[in-house]
């Protein structure tokens, strides 16, 4: 072979072999992730083709408006919520919400955002193997977090009304165990649709029950 | 420089094995399988466009990895770009031997020879192989000792039957001679065992109890898993020395839905402050779940002995954990609520003179629970 002197790769990065092997175009799907996405391979992508960069928001999976669909199948309980929706594991909206909860905390002089994330940790994780052991088909973390998040969104309506009224009466232990049936009534409902358990709504609302009534004791007290 | 022309390629050679100083070795660059790590020393080329081109073909898993050195460069020192490369290629080489061996023995000879960034990516290539088996091997143990789908037939229930099984927790069977049925499902136990940790957190909450080594949540949830899943193998213990004919998962599901009296008797009195009624509760509403749990126990055990030890055993630790749970995480309630059931006088109120009638214990009560809340 000829001596060439210094021929480094155009890209300027070191293309692993088995990654340029199952590297694939990014298809411009905000719906799934694509595989063999790496880092090194994105490097490479931005050297080689800036123009065909997809926009910031499609890249990291923000989709504002299946966002405010979603956002409004919760806050309409009544609602027949679709089983596609949450094909997509977004978080955004849920990590949105839980600042939110957190922020309406602290204007009520509660600064728990440590609790805030803690409980919602566990509880994703007790609702996730709690549902793989119930349904038929299995679910994956992100798409209970994903749920449980958009459906915490009452409770920030309540931990607003905490801000300005105490809810420590018999008012408040009304609107608190209305606010919690909203949410897990919610999320049971999006539950259900999307892993087909039909006739077990009550078995899977009443831990999300349990989970949002920890998030109400946080609240009132 | 010992040539050992008859070598064979890297990737033939068993791990173990350490490489010699070996000129033509090539590095282990483009080894898609590090299964000879010790091999992959040494490895620098003369040219590093023969390198990159011979890269190619030793990722596609062709080819022997022994540089011919005919085909490297026979400008040596008489260009001003080689003696550059090389004047580059001996900097670099201290710099290696002063760093030391690094990696799975890349470097035996001492004279790594090969870019800078290309020495990067083995590191990095070898670490991402490390990682590919190690998760492999990972999610392998994990599948296999971590099954959840182990318990799924225990979770297979309709709100119905849950529902029944509730309200039968609370009705004592009268037959005892023959076995008794036990629904062998983990759904409502493990509901009420988190319904009992909810209720625990209100109480705590409601009075404003401070724990002071851990938290709230953990004390909850510590108290009342411990409970099910510790007294529940300790009664399968025992049941397998008296002999009597029960599961685990029975045992388990049994104590569980003995936790529904447990649960109705603490939200109604965590929330109705009155003694006496809780004592009334304790006797009916934990009473009437013993009563099941041990005329279940007594249906498959035999013999006079083993049954009054299995039986004695569950009532007395049953009937004790509810008397624990209202003492244990409602007491700063109480002696607040002393002072509130005397004369309904509030505590600053600036009455010269007039200080009407009450008892020293009151009194006395009073100044401990501002003590307290100060």
């Amino acid at each position: 072979r000829p001596y060439g002197g210094y021929e480094y790769p155009q890209q300027g990065g070191f293309v692993p072999p088995d990654m340029m092997q199952q590297q694939q175009p990014y298809t411009g799907q905000i719906y799934q992730p694509t595989q063999g996405y790496t880092p090194a391979s994105a490097q490479s992508f931005y050297g080689s083709n800036f123009e065909d960069e997809p926009p910031l928001l499609e890249e990291l999976g923000i989709n504002f408006d299946h966002i405010w669909q979603k956002t409004l199948t919760v806050l309409h309980p009544l609602k027949v919520a679709d089983g596609n929706i949450m094909n997509e594991t977004d978080l955004a909206g849920p990590m949105v919400f839980c600042l939110a909860f957190g922020a309406t905390l602290l204007l009520a002089g509660k600064i728990q955002f440590g609790y805030v994330y803690g409980i919602s940790a566990i509880g994703c994780l007790g609702m996730f193997c709690l549902l793989n052991l119930m349904s038929m088909t299995g679910v994956s973390f992100g798409c209970v977090a994903s749920v449980l998040g958009y459906c915490l969104l009452p409770m920030i309506l309540l931990s607003s009304f905490a801000i300005v009224f105490s809810l420590q009466g018999v008012m408040g232990i009304i609107l608190t165990a209305g606010i919690i049936g909203w949410c897990s009534f919610s999320a049971s409902k999006i539950f259900i649709s999307a892993l087909a358990m039909e006739g077990q709504q009550l078995l899977v609302a009443y831990p999300c029950a349990l989970l949002y009534g920890v998030f109400a004791l946080i609240s009132v007290f | 420089m010992g040539a050992m022309g008859g070598a064979p390629g890297p990737r033939s050679r068993p791990p173990s094995h350490p490489a010699p100083a070996h000129p033509r070795q090539r590095g282990g660059a483009g080894t898609g399988t590090m299964a000879a790590p010790g091999a992959a020393g040494g490895g620098r080329s003369g040219a590093p466009a023969a390198e990159w081109g011979g890269f190619e073909d030793n990722m596609q898993g062709g080819g022997s990895a022994v540089i011919d050195m005919e085909n490297m460069d026979d400008t040596s020192g008489s260009s001003f770009e080689d003696m550059g490369e090389m004047h580059q290629r001996m900097k670099e080489e201290e710099e290696e031997e002063a760093e030391g061996e690094a990696g799975a023995g890349e470097e035996e000879d001492g004279e790594f020879l090969g870019m800078k960034g290309l020495r990067g990516q083995l590191g990095r290539q070898v670490a991402d192989q490390m990682w590919q088996v190690g998760k492999r091997q990972a999610s392998r143990a994990f599948s296999l000792y971590a099954n959840i789908d182990i318990l799924r037939p225990y979770f297979d229930v309709e709100p119905v039957q849950v529902r029944a099984r509730l309200l039968e927790s609370m009705i004592p069977v009268k037959m005892i001679n023959f076995p008794q049925k036990i629904a062998g499902e983990l759904y409502g136990p493990l509901m009420l065992v988190f319904t009992l940790v909810a209720i625990l957190l209100h109480g705590m909450k409601t009075s404003d109890t401070i724990i002071r080594e851990g938290t709230l949540m953990g004390t909850a949830i510590g108290t009342c898993f411990g409970y099910w899943l510790g007294v529940s193998s300790f009664m399968y213990f025992l049941a397998y020395l008296c002999n009597a004919q029960i599961t685990m998962v029975q045992m388990l599901s049994l104590l569980g839905y003995g936790l529904f009296g447990h649960c109705i008797t603490l939200f109604v009195t965590y929330n109705i402050h009155f003694h006496s009624l809780f004592y009334i509760f304790w006797l009916v509403v934990g009473g009437l779940s013993t009563l099941r749990m041990v005329a279940v126990l007594v249906s498959r055990t035999v013999g006079h002995t083993q049954r009054l030890i299995l039986c004695g055993t569950l009532a007395a630790l049953h009937m004790l954990f509810l008397l624990y749970l209202h003492f244990a995480y409602h007491k700063v309630v109480e002696g607040i609520l002393d002072t509130l059931e005397g004369p309904n006088m509030p505590p600053f109120q600036r009455v010269a003179r007039d200080i009407p009638v009450v008892s020293n214990a009151v009194l006395n009560t009073t100044a401990k629970a501002i003590a307290l809340t100060l």
